[in-house]
């Protein structure tokens, strides 16, 4: 595999909530335009490793360095300064986040969800913004729901509409928090579809996921997490199918058992 | 024979009683526009980071909530004119007092709502770059007004009964004009009466089209079926 520069690259990262150490010190490389499945059972600190990342979790030590931010226990630096609320934001615009939860804004409309941030936070225009977000809703197949509200779609529609509103804002950076979790099994293929076919696409991408099939179809590197610590990590074909932790082997065959 | 002099006083008084009517229900209008405005300002301040701001909102919505309605009349209309070196006249200290009061508990019940909405939500927004001014205003506070309707239009309903105090300093509303009534035709009883049913019908209204409203909240459904989806 060529190794093109890393994008994120996590640096002994310790998280602690109280008492409770949730990470413990993880080193991780994700080169540019490569994406990195993480797999793990509950608890193990995947989606907090994720949510670190767009800073929605602080870190207590360690760094984590995405382009050329680097974030830290004492917050976020870029070139040596030290980035306010507003320079957060804009570092986080760069990063798309589809959570399990999907977390559409139920008081707008599928389209007032998708523009909300390209004219509020990018100062695009609303045609403009209609426009893109009429184009990517077609793509998703969902162009007949733009006047609809969250409440009446289904779970994989919510969940296509919510990776669209990522998208909009074209993102270095897609992260990926079990977005098929909350999703009743027939709606999950709909969903892992516009995730591989259309959200990844050549972005640098983090997915954690239970889907072990999905990880092994769309990833180039994989990583087995357990206790706030990576226990394995390599190609999916080696992670997945020949894993050298009994750890690992245990967690792989209990999901397929 | 009681009920036809009841009869009596709404025929022979009506002008009166209506006008009383009218400032009643401006000044509880007005003062709760007012409570809605600043009641958001000093909730705002209690959610605050910084202590400066968060210690003084704090205690301006605890002073409001803890000191009875009666008081702080009187306390706006005989008091302030010496702390302020300003005295203003018997309706803009009512409107003041109302106001005050119907803040404080208001700051409780946008705080309430504020702090309902889901975290997802924030979360949501702020990994679309969002700054907290633009997600609160944008994404917080359009949800958590949604959730506070029952219970604006509920204080409304308890400022619009309070407003029946503000007679003791000579503003002519309801009650006032009904002192005065009695004071012409010595007949407390349907006079009083009157006045009871009258606010007795104005408040009833009020407070069956909260019921009926709260049952029927634009948003109500969709917040239920969104909770569901995401659990």
């Amino acid at each position: 595999m060529q190794q093109p520069d890393p994008v994120i690259r996590l640096d002994k990262v310790h998280k602690r909530f109280g008492p409770l150490e949730v990470l413990r010190g993880v080193d991780l490389v994700v080169p540019g335009s490569s994406t990195v499945a993480i797999i793990g059972p509950s608890g193990s600190g995947k989606s907090t490793l994720v949510r670190c990342i767009n800073y929605l979790e602080r870190i207590q030590g360690g760094t984590i360095s995405v382009g050329p931010v680097t974030i830290s226990a004492q917050g976020l630096e870029k070139s040596g300064r030290k980035l306010s609320g507003r320079d957060i934001a804009r570092y986080r615009t760069g990063i798309g986040m589809v959570s399990q939860s999907f977390n559409l804004f139920p008081h707008l409309t599928v389209m007032g969800n998708i523009i909300e941030a390209p004219t509020g936070v990018l100062g695009w225009s609303r045609t403009d913004a209609v426009e893109k977000a009429s184009a990517l809703l077609r793509q998703v197949n969902l162009a007949d729901k733009a006047d609809a509200y969250p409440a009446t779609l289904s779970g994989g529609q919510q969940q296509r509409v919510a990776i669209v509103r990522s998208l909009i804002m074209d993102p270095k950076i897609m992260l990926f928090d079990e977005p098929t979790s909350a999703l009743d099994p027939e709606l999950t293929g709909e969903v892992l579809r516009v995730i591989r076919d259309l959200a990844i696409g050549g972005r640098t991408a983090i997915i954690v996921t239970h889907e072990l099939r999905f990880a092994r179809e769309v990833s180039s590197h994989v990583v087995f997490m357990e206790g706030g610590g990576i226990v394995e990590e390599g190609p999916p074909e080696q992670v997945l199918g020949d894993p050298r932790e009994t750890r690992t082997r245990a967690f792989i065959a209990g999901i397929f058992n | 024979m009681s009920f036809t002099r009841l009869w009596q006083v709404f025929a022979e008084y009506h002008d009166v009683l209506l006008s009383g009517i009218r400032v009643t229900v401006v000044l509880s209008v007005l003062a709760m526009l007012l409570a809605i405005v600043v009641g958001l300002l000093a909730c705002l301040g209690t959610l605050a980071r910084s202590r400066l701001i968060r210690a003084p909102a704090v205690f301006y919505v605890e002073f409001c909530r803890n000191t009875p309605i009666l008081v702080q009349l009187v306390w706006v209309h005989y008091a302030w004119p010496e702390i302020i070196g300003y005295k203003f006249d018997a309706f803009t200290s009512s409107l003041i007092a109302l106001a005050l009061q119907s803040s404080g508990y208001l700051a409780e019940e946008y705080r309430a709502g504020i702090e309902s909405i889901d975290k997802g939500q924030i979360e949501a927004a702020q990994s679309l770059g969002m700054t907290y001014p633009r997600l609160m205003r944008r994404i917080v506070i359009p949800q958590a007004l949604i959730r506070m309707l029952p219970g604006i239009l509920n204080q409304y309903v308890i400022c619009f009964k309070s407003t029946s105090i503000v007679s003791i300093i000579a503003v002519p509303d309801l009650m006032y004009q009904a002192g005065l009534i009695v004071s012409a035709t010595f007949l407390p009883m349907p006079v009083y009466t009157a006045v009871a049913l009258t606010y007795f019908v104005l408040v009833f209204i009020v407070s069956a089209s909260v019921r009926y409203l709260s049952r029927r909240l634009p948003m109500g459904g969709y917040f239920q079926t969104q909770q569901h989806a995401a659990a």
